[in-house]
């Protein structure tokens, strides 16, 4: 760009400078110059699209080539595996083409005769040709194959799946034909709809970034010119000023970063590092169903913690026993170092922790100026004694990606703008016990955030690995015991300095060969195991670093702590703003991720021009009113209230809500022994739920043989009956043809009176959704709905199990129930009746009378039609 | 439709014929009343170039293309069902090189003939609902791939008579499947396209054992591991109405969909997110009176050009990879007025057929220029 640029800030009154100068130019010469630009833009589109093809066409002429060659060789692959067979079509052909040349010098006879030798039917007719034709093709019968009741492809699902979004029909156009041939509209509302999806795509593209370029380049920045180009582009001059503004400015953040930070752009993976991955592990894991990428609760869900579930972790009696070759025990000793110090250390560890993290916590509520984004959520994993407070909303929208303190400053920027994305709160590692001593010591400095100097003495929530990077760029030397608290650990610390003299010297070159994403997991193991290098080793850094090298780091990183002078902070500072620089584009790259996983999705718009229309689904009850609410876990951290979200919803809490075990809300499962949970003596049972070995008391099963072990044995020996969906024990069943219509489920054994069957299966989907694919749906006279609960539908359409194709009978032998199973909702099949081997299912599908298709309306029909199997007259061809 | 941004413009044909070549019908056949979906030359072995199959009613015939115009019925196969409705009809091929023809239709049943016997091979069974088209793999003409109204394509083994793949599911067709094609080149790749208005490339190529598989298997065909293919590489909308035809040029696609045209495009995907992409439409083919579905057009052996008929029975022979576009020819014929399905063009492009909704098949044959 040689063209006088705005600077951005200034960009106003450039513009009115630029106002005066351009209003010469008469707006003919404006267009002129656009004119010849888009004829250039035009040829240079030719001549790419021309080339392009050129390329092309050579790439084809190689392939037929080669396609052709392999033509060649099967003629002559037959001849030579042809074993003694008469291949009758080159028998034919040639019948054919000897005929047709014998026209003028023979009769015909050769033909006869050829075809009486080889005995098979006469030979080739020849058509539009003068010579008479005696005789005639004999057709060869394709003997009649019994075609399968129609059916659309789908995916068998085990369990029921959330819709994704591109798999919605709302807002798309879905053309279907009649079999009479004519067309209609569906699915879409309104023809603005469609419209509207296309106005959206309103980007600039190269072409026309070039254009306005070239032409304020050549005439100036102007109004005029700018109105023109609106014309000339059917865009708006606003439209395009801010365009050009936008190119202005990253053409010089662009140039200055480029000369700037270089580094930090080449490469901006180069900080991957366990925050990334336990962004994913947050993002991605069920808490529920314990898997990565749960497709029924789906990505980014909102965590609640429970207060009253975390285990601490038990330190396992410390062996005395070297962990390994690398152990830091025998380093140590080898060093002369005293065996004693690091054992007592470990104790000493744990017995502070609790302290330490209350302090911690406090410190965390105190804002420094670094932890803005994640100041909220302070409450920490690991951390058990940490009683909840009011800080800790629900809503906090995933403040802190903070996890590990150390990291935690090199990713603000990002957590800034992942945090308006993300709907979760994220985990906050609480800070690692290497601290406890000063932090025993020095007042929690909670109210610090302006000054540097504050913001040093507070530095325990500072980056660790930040002054550890400051001291190595300053290479100053380490004086922090001037600033050293009287502390009550006051031995341990001298024996640290000891090892610090030691080690001093390799720091340098140690430090840096710490990746980030080792001092990540080195912290994390801090949290989870406390000081105690040979767990950490073995546990978390295995195959990274060695037992003696993490000990060496953590004493190296506590002395750190004490070692801070003003040149480190300043210096950190600035390696925070290189490192927010970087992480922006990592923000942008992990963002980018998540939303490529929800496929191209379109802004949809509804209106409720058709939202009357109703579909045939499926029901458990003959009530209108829904009986079942879906249930989404609460995250009160103290007994829940009026304004639980559970409460309000009319849900029982269950266990995957924040609340304590005490929610009055709770479900509280049931006490049954004897019973086996199978009658409604049974409150699980009576509630539509099934048994929960995590709730109810006495339910649980033997699995196996037995030759793994017999679990403790509760309810005096009697096995709960009531969890066969989440155990899935279900029937054999087997897909068929229909006695009714088209294809129908059977079972496989006999079984007997309210036996569960099996689960029907579908994608989740909303209501409104449900309303739109009924719409298709009920066209094809096929319907796969079935009302779940207030919120959802399930559709077996393309996603689903066998048991979606038990036909409807008015007088079943099976019954569908919703079950609410570890706080999903899900569609169990009974047996009504005792049903014996090989007999087809049959369920009442409970469609609202008024609403049901013609053959569900008639219960004296003779049977129950489900599928319309009529064989479609005729092809539905659009016609002219 | 889209407005179509600066500087993405798409060249288009003029529809005055450059009289490069001109032809003139020679022939026609009524077959019967029953409209006739399909026409095709054999491009697998080169003994059967001038051989070409038709499908339409209960019935497959076999004819061979003689000098003058001259057309032999060869063979003739008549399904027993009569409501049987052949859609579709593609030369294949044996692993040992014998002819076969495979079928499909309304029933839903692959029927794989053995021409070089006389009789049926296999029925395949499976799809779940009549079958829009079915093609050949040319570099293993052993595979077929069918496209079908249950929303799937799948990939078949006619000399196991195995269903190898199931081209369905999350990342799918959302309405019937109308069309679909092998890349030329790429044995990993095909392409289909559907009444849901967009066009799928689809990569087997992790499921590359389970084709090798197919060919060894000796288990009973049922018992094989079919696998889904739930996702595509790149989904494509090109068209705003049902697509109906898709062919691979190189690595360009022409399709058409109601819209009086066909369409080249270029697919460009990104590598590292697959299902995602942007399509580069390079040249469109003017093709008047063509805006009803279930017309396709066919191209010679080295895709030089490519015929499509139009309802009123007309046919359009587009130069496909010259710039800018240009019509070879407009083939007219004062009787030829039903629909055109489907047009085959031979070997060099110098005879081609149509297949009509009345039941006739036509030939024409380029004139010798003078």
């Amino acid at each position: 760009m040689s063209a006088p640029k705005p600077s951005p800030s200034a960009s106003g009154s450039d513009l009115h400078i630029a106002d005066h100068q351009e209003n010469g130019s008469s707006e003919l010469e404006i267009i002129s110059v656009i004119e010849s630009l888009k004829e250039k833009v035009a040829s240079d589109r030719c001549a790419y699209i021309k080339k392009r093809i050129e390329e092309n066409a050579e790439k084809v002429l190689d392939v037929t080539k080669n396609l052709y060659k392999l033509s060649m060789e099967r003629r002559n692959f037959k001849i030579i595996c042809g074993d003694g067979g008469v291949d009758l079509l080159a028998k034919r052909q040639k019948d054919a083409i000897d005929m047709h040349n014998g026209i003028g010098t023979s009769n015909g006879d050769n033909e006869s005769s050829s075809s009486q030798e080889d005995g098979y039917a006469s030979s080739a007719i020849l058509l539009g040709s003068s010579i008479a034709v005696k005789s005639a093709v004999r057709p060869i019968n394709l003997p009649e194959v019994k075609k399968l009741p129609p059916y659309t492809t789908w995916i068998f699902l085990d369990r029921n799946q959330r819709m994704t979004e591109d798999q919605s029909v709302v807002g798309r156009r879905r053309i279907y034909y009649d079999q009479n041939g004519g067309e209609a509209l569906i699915c879409s509302d309104s023809e603005e709809e469609a419209v509207d999806d296309e106005e959206e795509k309103k980007e600039f593209v190269e072409s026309e970034d070039y254009i306005l370029r070239m032409t304020i380049k050549q005439m100036g920045f102007s109004d005029t010119t700018l109105d023109v180009l609106g014309q000339c582009l059917s865009r708006r001059s606003g439209e395009l000023k801010a365009r050009f503004e936008d190119h202005i400015k990253n053409n010089t953040t662009t140039s200055r970063v480029n000369n700037g930070n270089a580094e930090g752009f080449v490469n901006p993976y180069i900080d991957k590092d366990l925050d990334a991955a336990l962004d994913s592990f947050d993002n991605l894991f069920c808490r529920r169903c314990l898997v990565f990428d749960c497709r029924l609760h789906g990505c980014s869900q909102d965590l609640s913690f429970p207060v009253d579930k975390q285990l601490q972790w038990n330190f396992p009696d410390v062996d005395k026993e070297p962990c390994g070759p690398g152990c830091h025990r025998l380093v140590l000793e080898s060093e002369g170092l005293s065996f004693r110090q690091a054992s007592l250390e470990e104790k000493a560890a744990p017995a502070s922790n609790t302290a330490s993290m209350q302090i911690q916590k406090r410190k965390q509520g105190g804002t420094p100026l670094k932890k803005k984004t994640k100041s909220c959520q302070s409450e920490s994993a690991s951390s058990s004694e940490v009683k909840p407070t009011n800080d800790i909303p629900m809503s906090v929208k995933s403040a802190g990606k903070s996890g590990i303190d150390k990291r935690s400053s090199k990713r603000i920027a990002e957590n800034v703008l992942v945090a308006k994305k993300k709907r979760q709160k994220k985990m906050v590692t609480s800070d690692s016990d290497r601290r406890e001593s000063e932090d025993n010591s020095n007042p929690p400095n909670v109210k610090c955030t302006s000054s540097r100097k504050s913001r040093r003495k507070e530095s325990p929530l500072l980056d660790s690995d930040k002054s550890l990077q400051d001291e190595a760029a300053s290479g100053a030397s380490n004086e922090s015991e001037s600033n050293q608290p009287v502390t009550s650990s006051g031995e341990t610390l001298k024996k640290e300095e000891f090892i610090d003299e030691n080690m001093h010297n390799q720091d340098l070159v140690e430090s840096k060969s710490w990746k980030p994403f080792e001092k990540a997991l080195y912290e994390k193991g801090i949290q989870i195991f406390g000081r105690n290098s040979c767990l950490i080793a073995r546990n978390l850094m295995s195959g990274l670093k060695s037992c003696s090298e993490i000990f060496k780091y953590m004493h190296r990183s506590e002395n750190r702590i004490f070692s801070r002078d003003g040149d480190g902070m300043v210096l950190s500072d600035g390696c925070l703003k290189a490192d927010g620089n970087e992480t922006v584009g990592g923000g942008a790259r992990r963002r980018s991720r998540f939303l490529r996983r929800k496929g191209r999705v379109r802004r949809l718009k509804y209106t409720w021009k058709s939202a009357g229309y109703q579909s045939f689904r499926k029901r458990i009850s003959e009530r209108k009113d829904q009986p079942c609410r879906q249930y989404s876990p609460c995250g009160c951290q103290t007994a829940c209230g009026k304004t639980c979200p559970c409460l309000v919803n009319g849900t029982c809490c269950e266990k995957y809500c924040g609340c304590p075990k005490s929610c009055k809300n709770r479900f509280r499962g049931c006490h049954c022994a004897k019973s086996q949970c199978r009658s409604r003596q049974c409150p699980c049972f009576a509630a539509d739920r099934e048994c929960d070995p995590d709730v109810c008391r006495n339910c649980w099963i033997s699995c196996g043989d037995g030759t793994l072990g017999i679990p403790p044995q509760r309810g005096d020996n009697y096995e709960c009956r009531n969890m066969k969906l989440l155990l899935k024990q279900q029937q054999r069943v087997l897909l068929g043809r229909s006695d009714v219509s088209g294809w129908g489920a059977f079972l496989k054994n006999s079984v007997s009176k309210h036996e569960y069957l099996g689960e029907y299966t579908g994608e989740l989907i909303s209501h409104r959704e449900a309303d739109k694919r009924g719409k298709i749906y009920d066209r094809e006279n096929s319907s796969f709905l079935f009302n779940l609960n207030d919120q959802f539908v399930l559709d077996a359409y393309r996603k689903g199990d066998k048991l979606k194709f038990a036909n409807h009978s008015p007088d079943p032998n099976c019954y569908a129930k919703v079950i609410m199973v570890a706080g999903d909702h899900r569609v169990g099949i009974f047996a009504k009746e005792r049903i014996s081997a090989g007999e087809e299912i049959f369920y009442d599908y409970r469609y609202e009378a008024d609403r049901a298709p013609a053959w569900a309306k008639k219960p004296e029909a003779s049977g129950s039609k489900r599928e319309d199997c009529g064989p479609s007259s005729g092809r539905a061809k659009k016609h002219t | 439709m889209a407005r179509i941004p600066l500087g993405c413009e798409a060249v288009a044909g003029s529809l005055t014929p450059s009289k490069k070549r001109d032809y003139r019908v020679t022939n026609r056949l009524q077959e019967g009343k029953r409209p006739i979906y399909a026409v095709v030359f054999n491009f697998i072995d080169s003994r059967y170039f001038n051989a070409f199959a038709t499908a339409g009613g209960n019935r497959v015939t076999v004819y061979q293309c003689l000098e003058g115009g001259v057309i032999a019925v060869l063979q003739s196969y008549i399904d027993e069902d009569k409501d049987e409705s052949f859609y579709t009809v593609s030369w294949a091929c044996n692993i040992d090189g014998t002819p076969f023809l495979v079928a499909g239709g309304l029933n839903g049943i692959i029927r794989v003939i053995d021409t070089g016997n006389e009789k049926i091979y296999k029925s395949l069974v499976g799809h779940g609902d009549s079958i829009n088209e079915i093609r050949t793999q040319p570099l293993k003409p052993s595979l077929v791939v069918s496209a079908s109204k249950d929303e799937s394509v799948r990939l078949w083994n006619i000399h196991t008579g195995i269903c190898i793949l199931i081209f369905a599911g999350a990342g799918g067709h959302r309405n019937e499947v109308l069309s679909v094609d092998f890349h030329p080149s790429d044995i990993y790749r095909i392409a289909s396209c559907g009444m849901d208005n967009t066009v799928k490339i689809w990569s087997m190529k992790e499921f590359w054992t389970y084709v090798e598989k197919s060919f060894t298997w000796t288990d009973l065909p049922s018992k094989f591991p079919t696998k889904y293919v739930q996702f595509p590489v790149f989904i494509a909308s090109v068209h705003t109405n049902y697509v109906d035809c898709n062919r691979w040029i190189g690595d360009f696609m022409l399709s058409k969909s109601v819209d009086n045209e066909l369409v080249l495009w270029e697919p460009k995907m990104k590598e590292q997110s697959p299902g995602e992409g942007t399509v580069d439409i390079l040249q469109k083919y003017p093709v008047p009176e063509c805006d009803i579905w279930f017309i396709k057009f066919s191209c010679d052996f080295h895709y030089k050009a490519a015929a499509v008929g139009n309802r009123e029975g007309k046919i359009y022979v587009w130069e496909v990879q010259s710039n800018p576009p240009v019509l070879i020819a407009r083939l007219t014929h004062a009787q030829s007025k039903s629909s055109i399905r489907l047009t085959a063009m031979s070997f060099d492009g110098s005879t081609i057929l149509s297949c009509c909704e009345d039941g006739t098949i036509w030939r024409w044959d380029v004139v010798a220029s003078s």
